[in-house]
């Protein structure tokens, strides 16, 4: 998170739209692809690309967060990021949720909270994202609050750190003792890539361990303003696939003596064509 | 609401936040007085340097901290640590959390210092943090620790800031550095009991978004430092930690959730939307109106009446059952005179190791930090020095407190 990307130079100018994908998913094409997503399986490359794109028009929607009237309903999408410390998830989720890279963050203490609506397909859905600390002890006693009734779980790894990595069966572990449903979507994040030189992590290693695990792969690095599209689709890809699922929160706004009334909403929803 | 009735103790010159320029002249230079006469006071006068460090203003200045919140946590600035050796680097558990802490915390050191002394002062700060770390094997590292730290060194320089940071990580941070985080919980657990006592609508509202307390955790465990953005305000309230019972950061918790009663109340309820609200701590905040707030929650609702409460029963709290050994051993001080007089001449008779040892140490760091810590080391050495120096003017004050109020 401290060094310029030294590939940047050699970006084409205006590739924002997302490159070419390869034959098959597994590939790392950083060089001249904004949007990396690395799996083996073609539907979910394809899925994953349609998704970016659509992100790319949706992320200047303007929206207040207290935009609450009565009876309006806006779905929530709860997603919660974890990983080492020090693994860019405080970096990610701003640059998702604030859409540049702040110049300094710093250790999280107990979980932050951002926040972004997005339209996908006319609809708009508040994507909650809550940032958490990744000291061992912060998520043994205090995150676990954190973990109920999550949509979806961004688990994230440093590129340029294997340890960061090899710890991801403990995380995955982890967010399974907190009764996180097997359904819940979760999806595995490589940050940093922009520090090519320092990349400890192979893509196909990670690859294969996010096949077993069943995730998509992302990589990516919220640092390089050229990644931003592709830290996007990560959020939208997810936010994509829960919108064809059931059991979205429902932020039901019934206003009753001041009394908001949260309904779940469990009706099933297939208009995303995912 | 209900709202606090304070009596001012202490307090001078003019209301909360119309008092008139002479007046609040005249009200700090009797504060530095005062001060300086509890100083010199054999023994110590704890009591009028708790109560300074509380009232407006606090401490005042830096160079006075330096001088009172030794005596604050009973350090005897004549025996300090020494400087930390390359080894304290080795083999520590914590040593690459506390790395990775350390170098990204840039937010926390004065806008306008070069980064070729920050740096400097961010190596002492690892060097600090393993030291008291190795001395205490039962303590456990935590993310925020390092911003205590820094509030520390910032002030007092890296040997003091060992004293104060080991003094510290024992009675009022111990809580905190546990194996686990269970013993945190506990005391961010007397949060709501204390909103329960004073605005019971405030309490169920929160209660009912199911926000729980994490809002408060970094709030609590670094003191404040991690989310002010003005040092001064951190500094403010240090004072005030220091002179105070280890829970008062829950207490004026409170009191800025209170505050802030309207905002919460309107905000949607929702745990998101409550976390949302409170975690983002307002930066204009009246600190000396919620001081004293804190002050009077504190005595109105103690943590021993707020205990009695079952969720607040199955835990003991080590942070405070210490308390009350810690603040007997803070009452029979001497002041700094007289520990000059008497470390020097321990030294002399055991052996001339701890001066010969120090010194080196002493130029060390003024050849790496440069002019910033200059001041520090002409500090220190008017400290060794000035035995003379120190004694005349301590019989001046006693004489003519007013003569010396000149100086200032």
């Amino acid at each position: 998170m401290s060094k310029d990307s030294p590939e940047e130079e050699s970006r084409a100018p205006g590739s924002g739209g997302g490159g070419g994908a390869g034959k098959g998913g597994s590939r790392r094409n950083r060089a001249d692809d904004n949007v990396t997503i690395l799996t083996s399986s073609m539907d979910f490359y394809r899925a994953g690309r349609s998704r970016a794109s659509s992100s790319s028009l949706t992320s200047s929607v303007e929206l207040s967060s207290s935009s609450l009237e009565t009876s309006i309903q806006t779905r929530i999408f709860k997603i919660i990021v974890i990983g080492d410390s020090n693994v860019g998830k405080t970096c990610l989720t701003f640059r998702f949720t604030g859409g540049s890279f702040p110049d300094k963050t710093e250790a999280t203490i107990g979980v932050d909270f951002r926040e972004k609506p997005v339209e996908i397909e006319g609809e708009t859905i508040k994507v909650q994202v809550w940032d958490t600390a990744g000291q061992e002890r912060f998520r043994k006693s205090m995150v676990e609050h954190y973990y109920r009734n999550v949509h979806a779980v961004v688990f994230v790894y440093d590129v340029t750190k294997m340890a960061s990595f090899r710890n991801l069966q403990t995380w995955i572990e982890e967010c399974n003792g907190h009764r996180v449903s097997a359904s819940v979507p979760r999806v595995l994040v490589g940050n940093k890539c922009d520090l090519v030189d320092q990349i400890q992590v192979p893509s196909n290693m990670a690859l294969k361990f996010a096949d077993s695990h069943n995730m998509l792969l992302f990589e990516t690095s919220a640092k390089d303003p050229k990644e931003s599209q592709n830290v996007d689709s990560i959020f939208m890809s997810l936010a994509c696939r829960l919108k064809a699922q059931k059991s979205l929160l429902y932020r039901d706004v019934e206003r009753e003596d001041g009394r908001v009334r949260l309904t779940q909403e469990t009706e099933t929803k297939t208009n995303c064509p995912c | 609401m209900r709202k606090h009735k304070r009596k001012k103790q202490g307090g001078f010159g003019g209301s909360e936040n119309g008092c008139v320029t002479r007046e609040s002249d005249c009200g700090r230079k009797h504060k530095l007085t005062v001060i300086h006469q509890a100083l010199i006071r054999d023994p110590v006068d704890i009591e009028t340097l708790r109560r300074t460090a509380a009232t407006k203003g606090g401490l005042l200045t830096d160079e006075l901290r330096r001088k009172v919140w030794p005596k604050l946590l009973n350090i005897n600035v004549y025996d300090l640590p020494h400087k930390p050796g390359r080894d304290v680097r080795e083999n520590h558990k914590d040593y690459n959390q506390v790395v990775m802490d350390v170098r990204r915390s840039m937010k926390r050191f004065p806008k306008g210092m070069p980064a070729a002394e920050r740096a400097v002062l961010q190596e002492q700060l690892i060097d600090i943090i393993l030291e008291v770390l190795k001395r205490n094997p039962q303590l456990h590292y935590y993310q925020g620790y390092h911003d205590v730290a820094v509030t520390l060194l910032l002030v007092v320089g890296e040997r003091m800031t060992i004293a104060l940071l080991d003094k510290l990580s024992n009675v009022h941070l111990r809580d905190f550095m546990d194996a686990t985080m269970d013993s945190t919980k506990h005391i961010l657990n007397y949060l709501m009991p204390i909103l329960e006592q004073v605005d019971v609508e405030l309490h169920d509202f929160m209660n009912r978004a199911e926000v729980g307390t994490i809002f408060a955790l970094s709030w609590l465990i670094t003191w404040y430092g991690h989310v002010l953005s003005d040092f001064k305000h951190t500094l403010r309230l240090y004072d005030f930690f220091l002179a105070s019972h280890p829970l008062m950061p829950i207490y004026l918790a409170a009191t800025i959730v209170l505050h802030r009663e309207k905002e919460v109340k309107q905000t949607e309820c929702d745990m998101a939307m409550v976390h949302h609200l409170l975690s983002q701590i307002p930066q204009n905040l009246p600190y000396e109106l919620l001081i004293g707030q804190a002050q009077d929650l504190f005595e109105q609702y103690p943590p021993s009446l707020l205990a009695k409460r079952a969720a607040l029963q199955s835990r003991k709290s080590l942070s405070i059952s210490s308390f009350q050994a810690f603040h007997l051993s803070t009452l029979h001080q001497r002041p700094d005179s007289v520990l000059q007089r008497l470390t020097r001449a321990q030294d002399s008779t055991t052996s001339r190791h701890g001066l010969e040892a120090s010194l080196p140490a002493a130029q060390g760091q003024l050849w790496r930090e440069g002019n910033r810590m200059m001041k520090m080391a002409v500090w220190g050495l008017s400290a060794t020095l000035g035995a003379a120096v120190f004694a005349v003017a301590q019989t001046a004050m006693d004489w003519g407190p007013d003569l010396i109020l000149q100086l200032f």
